[in-house]
């Protein structure tokens, strides 16, 4: 297994993940496509943990700070889409016009 | 031979399972596709050798956020929206975009075809707990303090509609 391996499999999660995102009309099937890039980056970054640097837990460490900040980012994301949806009663995002004017 | 097989079926399946959150029609299905393809990633970790990461992977990203948006899907939405298109008409132009992103990382990705692992994978935690209480000590009350404010925040943002 080279690095190149685990490079592409990441880089195909993330071109899945940036399709879903600009794709999904459902607002939530875009929070989970957010949620794939996070994923692709994290591989990423224990590929080259493994590969490129392998004395230090560096990378390793740095990828446990973005599963926090998915985490964080999931849950008010979430929170933010049912207050929403309370005003509008659609999960749909071209729905989401209040600020046209 | 046996690491190749086993990188190929997780890769199989996560990839695959991420094609199903992407462009299955029904929510419900593609969160637990979502769950699928974050478990498959996490047996990548493991493969790596980052097995803390692998746990981390585990508990917080399988068992918390794919829930969490499996609650939510099932809270939000109506029946009919199995019969409605679920993705725009402007997927040609993504795919476009996709499509140039891939020839820039197909580029990036042939710079490193020849790099293998010089040393056998060793367990972690412990040189990632003490970079965390060590050099990192900083980044790591931050990132505390992040959760905390994902918290305060979700209870306000949820609250403040009942209140009215």
């Amino acid at each position: 297994m080279t690095l190149a391996h685990y490079m592409g499999v990441a880089a195909a999660l993330f071109l899945i993940g940036i399709f879903g995102a600009l794709t999904r009309r459902n607002i939530i099937g875009i929070l989970m496509s957010i949620e794939l890039m996070f994923n692709a980056a994290n591989i990423n970054l224990a590929a080259f943990n493994r590969f490129l640097h392998p004395v230090g837990v560096t990378g390793q460490t740095l990828a446990l700070f973005v599963i926090t900040v998915a985490a964080a980012e999931i849950v008010v994301g979430l929170a933010l889409l049912l207050a929403i949806y309370r005003g509008t009663n659609t999960v749909y995002a071209e729905d989401y016009n209040l600020l046209k004017g | 031979m046996i690491e190749q097989i086993i990188f190929y079926s997780l890769s199989l399946v996560a990839v695959g399972s991420a094609l199903g959150v992407v462009l299955h029609r029904n929510a419900v299905h593609s969160s637990l596709f979502l769950g699928l393809s974050l478990a498959a990633v996490a047996g990548l970790y493991a493969l790596l050798g980052a097995d803390f990461l692998f746990g981390a992977q585990i508990m917080v990203y399988v068992s918390g956020i794919a829930v969490l948006v499996m609650f939510v899907v099932m809270l939000l939405g109506r029946a009919s929206d199995l019969h409605l298109r679920q993705v725009n008409e402007r997927w040609p132009w993504a795919l476009l975009v996709c499509a140039v992103a891939a020839v820039g990382m197909l580029k990036i990705v042939g710079l490193f075809a020849a790099k293998t692992a010089q040393t056998s994978g060793y367990p972690a935690t412990h040189a990632i707990g003490r970079l965390m209480l060590g050099e990192w000590l900083l980044p790591f009350e931050m990132i505390s303090l992040v959760l905390l404010a994902a918290l305060f925040g979700a209870v306000f943002f949820t609250r403040a509609e009942n209140a009215q």
